[in-house]
Order: structure tokens, then C-alpha cells, then sequence
């Protein structure tokens, strides 16, 4: 039976009714428009690619800072030519230091027998040397919380002053300076990436915007029997998405597959220098920021040409 | 349930497509709207659906005024009609079936009801073996049985057809008729836009003709043959 009119009364849709419908038609039209959609996954996918590859880099930097804070070490290396007497009294004094007692001395030979074994191809110029040139050192293991202190400083220049002490080097100096590397890092890549999405968001809607076109006879029909904006531009708005989670998964995916072939092929050929930066893949959070970027990069292009059409119809 | 107060509709300067038009179609009637062709007949229904606005006068269909309508409610409003184009406009990418689930998607139909939905309706039309045909690939007699299926697929308040016969040899022409009238005994008002007066002639339904954009004619329902079932059901 025909309903009884009520004036002015709205009946939206349910959401449960429209969104299988969505879905369908948006796969549909992707598969009708196979090769521009390809298009548009692929800009998602190598924006966010690039993205997530300068995550990866400062995601491994982060992984190394830290695991070589928590064995933060000093190196004091002594004259090459510093007798024993001398040696004995930096002990003394290092040994009178709570904070630096953790100490171990390496010998000369030591030193080069180290060099040797890090870099052996190197070992054969070594050995052609007249004389050791490593000097003698002692290594002190701190803990992190009294390397950071500001007491810790000031212990390190009484100690530079010392004589027959050549140099003191510790770790976190240059940690700071990696860690600086790091938000180089991800201010590169969140900018490249960031510009990269937002062109494969136009993309997007530029390959909608034309789907639109060519569907703009239907659209018609459909207002006339009573669509609603929300269910003409759902499967734009769903087409949009999908494209861009897709590009989003896509880019984990080939991301996994660079980084497994750098951490088998590339990082053993190469010297361990390069080990480190192939430790650890994203954490699955960040994997997930990558597919939301990808959704939201895709939702963001359909959003734009679907919101234009606003004014026409009669 | 429709009515028109002075309604003028100009396409531009020169001509005149519908000229001071006033009638009004009451709540459960089945009327015949007829003329020759270039009429203005097209133009009216197309004024009802609001698919373009009149130049002159007020148009009000089911207690809307569709001059001062907003554009939110034009959806809905079209829910509530029922529309059987002259060029059928049926979706040519989705099949029958879709054509058919996608109306009841608009309607707001739970999707495992379209099925069967769709298959008495188009029963009814006697096009059911066609469910996952695509429209070009059907005669243009059997895509004028979707384009009525559409319409008749959720009892609209308001039946409006423009030319659904005109695909069709007579016979299946008056059973589309039937079809309408059995719509109309459910409940629709139902406005039936031809240029075939044979189909008007006997069934003593009241209609209204249309000559160069205006009304010359309203013939009241044949008092002998009151708009009953059996009026219809008696041409067969
Ligand atoms: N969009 C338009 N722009 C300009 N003129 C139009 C437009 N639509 C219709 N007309 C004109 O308005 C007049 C009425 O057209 P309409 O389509 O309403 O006739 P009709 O009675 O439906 O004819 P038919 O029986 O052939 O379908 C015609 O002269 C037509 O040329
Ligand atoms: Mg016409």
C-alpha cells in the first residue's frame, strides 16, 4: 500500500542499506576504469613509499641511538709513548672516581689486534707499518642517567687535563648530532611524502572528477527517481578510498620487500657500517599510519571532486 | 493530489510549451492526459517531477509547493512519484536486477528483499526472464516494461507515465493499462500521458488535452462507466 503522505516528512537512508551498495559500485567502477585507477594506486603507493622509506631510515637510527646508549662508553686514550708510571696514575685516579670505576684497560697490541679484526682488509696496510700506531686506552662503562648529567661534564674536562691523556671520546656526542640526523630525516621525508600524497590526491580526483563525467547521464537518472546526493557520491567518495588504502598497502608491501633485499643483498656485501640501518622493519603502528595515509589521501581526492557539484540541477 | 494554477512554461522567447495551464488531479483518480505529439504532454509530467521549474503560475503535487521546495527535499519528493520516462532512462550499465535494486536502494529497501522485489514486480510486467539482461540488449518494448516496473516497484503516491504504451502492439497495451489500474485500485493516483486516443476512447476515465500548450479539453469520467476495475477489465 502507498504510504499516507506526511508533508515535509524526510525518510534518510540506513546506512546498513547503502553501504554493500557503495562497495559494489565502487569496485565496479575501478574495474571498469582499470587502468586509470592503477594510476592513482600507484601515486599513492610510491608517495607513501618514499614516506615510509625515510620512516624506515630514522625508525633504524632511533633503534641504533638507543641501543648504543645503553652502553654508553668513554674512551681514554693515552700518549703513545705514556710510560707505566703514568698509566698507573690515571688508573689511580679513574679508580677514585665512583662514576668512572667500571673501567678496562687495552693495551697497544690490543688495539691494533681490534683494528685488525673490524676491518680486515685494512690489516694488511697495518702490518707494513714500522711501528703500532694505536695508542693505549682505557674504556669506562657509564650508565646513561650519568653520561646526560651535568657533573659527568665536568668530570671529563678535569680528566682531558690530565697529562699524558691524549683524548677522551664518548659516545653521546655524536649521538646528539645523530639524533639531529633524525629530525632532518623525518622532516624530509614527512614533507616529500606529505607533497607526494597530496599530488596523488589530486590525481585521484582528477581521475573522478572524469568518471563523473562520463557518468553524468546516469547521475541524472538516479536524482530523478529520488538518490540523494549521499548515495550518487558514495561510490565516488568508497572509489576514492579504496584506491587510496590500496596504494597505502601496496607501499608496505613493496617497502618490505626493498628492505628484505637490502638487509640479504645489499648490508653483508658492504661493511658492517651499514648493518645497523637494516635492523628492524616499521612497527605495526606506523604500517597502519601508512595505510590510513593511503585512505586518507584517496578520500581526500574523491572528497574534492565530489564536492563540487553543488549547483546545477533545476 | 497534483494540481497546476496558471502554469506557463517557455523554453524561450518565441515558443510556448505549456500556455496558462490550470487543472487539478484528486487523490485516487486515474486520469489520461492526451494531445498530439509536441503537445507540451512531456513537458507537463517533467514539471511535476520538478524536473524543470515553470515560467509562470504554481504547481503543488502531493501537498508541496514545488515553487518554493528546497532542494533537500527534492529527493524525497521524487520518492514519492512514480515516473515512467518517454526515453525509459534506465540505467544502461546495470541489468535489469540492478536497475530495479538500485530504486530500492534510493527507497531505502534492506538489500535481501530486492530479490524478491525485484521479481514480482517484474512479474507483473511479465518480464521476470530478463532479471540480468542490460537494456540494450531488450526490445524497446520489453525496456518500457522496466522503465514501468521501476515505477510501479514501491506503490508510489503518485503513478505519472509518458507514453508507456507507446513501444507497445495494443494488446500488451492494454494489459499495461491494466497493469496501472490495478495500481490505482492499490492505492496510486496515476496520471497516463498518450496521444493514442484509442487507448483513452471506452474506459470512461476522465482525461485532460493538451493542443499546442494548451488545455482545449477536460472530459469528465463516463458516468455509464464509472472508474472501476471492470471499466478496464471490460475492454479485453
Ligand atoms: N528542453 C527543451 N528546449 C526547448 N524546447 C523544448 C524542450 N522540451 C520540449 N520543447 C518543446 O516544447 C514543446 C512540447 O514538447 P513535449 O515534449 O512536451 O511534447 P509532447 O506532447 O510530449 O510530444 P510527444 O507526444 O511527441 O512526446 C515542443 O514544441 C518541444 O519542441
Ligand atoms: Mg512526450
Amino acid at each position: 500500500m502507498p504510504r499516507d503522505f506526511i508533508p515535509g516528512h524526510l525518510e534518510p537512508e540506513t546506512p546498513a542499506n547503502t553501504v554493500s551498495y557503495f562497495v559494489r559500485e565502487a569496485i565496479r567502477r575501478i574495474w571498469i576504469t582499470k587502468r586509470t585507477s592503477f594510476v592513482s594506486v600507484a601515486m599513492i603507493a610510491i608517495s607513501l613509499f618514499i614516506l615510509g622509506g625515510f620512516m624506515l631510515l630514522s625508525e633504524n637510527l632511533e633503534a641504533a641511538v638507543t641501543r648504543w646508549q645503553g652502553r654508553s662508553r668513554v674512551n681514554v686514550f693515552l700518549d703513545t709513548d705514556a710510560t707505566p708510571d703514568q698509566i698507573r696514575a690515571v688508573d689511580a685516579y679513574l679508580g677514585s672516581h665512583p662514576d668512572l670505576r667500571a673501567r678496562r684497560f687495552i693495551t697497544r697490541e690490543q688495539a691494533m689486534a681490534r683494528f685488525k679484526s673490524y676491518f680486515a682488509n685494512l690489516s694488511g696496510v697495518v702490518d707494513q707499518l714500522d711501528e703500532n700506531p694505536f695508542p693505549p686506552s682505557f674504556q669506562i662503562e657509564v650508565t646513561p642517567a650519568i653520561a646526560q648529567s651535568r657533573a659527568f661534564k665536568e668530570e671529563m674536562k678535569s680528566l682531558r687535563a690530565m697529562t699524558a691523556i691524549e683524548q677522551v671520546q664518548f659516545d653521546w656526542e655524536w649521538l646528539t648530532r645523530l639524533r639531529r640526523i633524525i629530525d632532518v630525516v623525518n622532516a624530509v621525508g614527512l614533507t616529500a611524502g606529505g607533497i607526494l600524497a597530496l599530488a596523488a590526491a589530486f590525481t585521484i580526483a582528477n581521475v573522478i572528477r572524469l568518471t563523473m563525467l562520463t557518468y553524468r547521464e546516469e547521475i541524472e537518472i538516479m536524482r530523478l527517481v529520488g538518490a540523494t546526493e549521499r548515495i550518487i557520491r558514495g561510490p565516488f567518495l568508497i572509489e576514492g578510498i579504496l584506491q587510496g588504502t590500496l596504494g597505502g598497502i601496496l607501499a608496505v608491501g613493496l617497502l618490505f620487500g626493498a628492505f628484505e633485499l637490502a638487509r640479504h643483498v645489499l648490508a653483508p656485501s658492504s661493511t658492517m657500517l651499514w648493518g645497523f640501518l637494516f635492523v628492524s622493519f616499521l612497527p605495526l603502528q606506523k604500517i597502519a599510519a601508512i595505510v590510513v595515509g593511503g585512505t586518507v589521501a584517496g578520500w581526500f581526492g574523491s572528497w574534492l571532486s565530489v564536492r563540487e557539484r553543488a549547483a546545477e540541477d533545476a | 493530489m497534483i494540481h497546476f494554477y496558471h502554469v506557463t512554461k517557455k523554453f524561450d522567447r518565441y515558443s510556448t510549451a505549456l500556455h496558462d495551464v490550470t487543472f487539478h488531479i484528486e487523490k485516487g483518480e486515474f486520469i489520461f492526459l492526451t494531445g498530439p505529439s509536441g503537445a507540451g504532454k512531456s513537458t507537463l509530467l517533467k514539471l511535476i517531477l520538478r524536473q524543470m521549474r515553470p515560467s509562470e503560475g504554481q504547481i503543488v503535487v502531493n501537498g508541496r509547493n514545488l515553487n518554493a521546495m528546497r532542494r533537500s527535499q527534492l529527493p524525497y519528493f521524487r520518492r514519492e512519484i512514480g515516473m515512467v520516462f518517454q526515453d525509459f532512462k534506465l540505467i544502461e550499465r546495470m541489468t535489469v536486477f540492478e536497475n530495479l535494486s538500485f530504486i530500492l536502494t534510493v527507497l531505502n529497501v534492506p538489500p535481501k528483499e530486492h530479490k524478491r522485489r525485484a521479481y514480482q514486480t517484474l512479474r507483473a510486467v511479465n518480464l521476470h526472464h530478463k532479471l540480468n539482461s542490460y537494456p540494450l540488449q531488450l526490445s524497446g518494448g520489453e525496456q518500457q516494461r522496466v522503465a514501468i516496473a521501476r515505477a510501479l516497484i514501491n506503490d508510489p503516491l503518485v503513478l505519472i507515465a509518458d507514453e508507456p504504451t507507446g513501444n507497445l502492439d495494443p494488446e500488451l497495451a492494454q494489459e499495461i493499462v491494466q497493469i496501472f489500474a490495478e495500481a490505482n485500485l492499490r492505492g496510486s493516483t496515476v496520471l497516463l500521458a498518450t496521444h493514442d486516443r484509442d487507448l483513452v476512447q471506452g474506459t470512461g476515465r476522465r482525461s485532460i488535452v493538451l493542443e499546442h500548450g494548451q488545455l482545449t479539453e477536460e472530459r469528465p469520467a463516463t458516468p455509464a462507466r464509472p472508474p472501476r476495475e471492470g471499466a478496464v477489465f471490460g475492454m479485453r
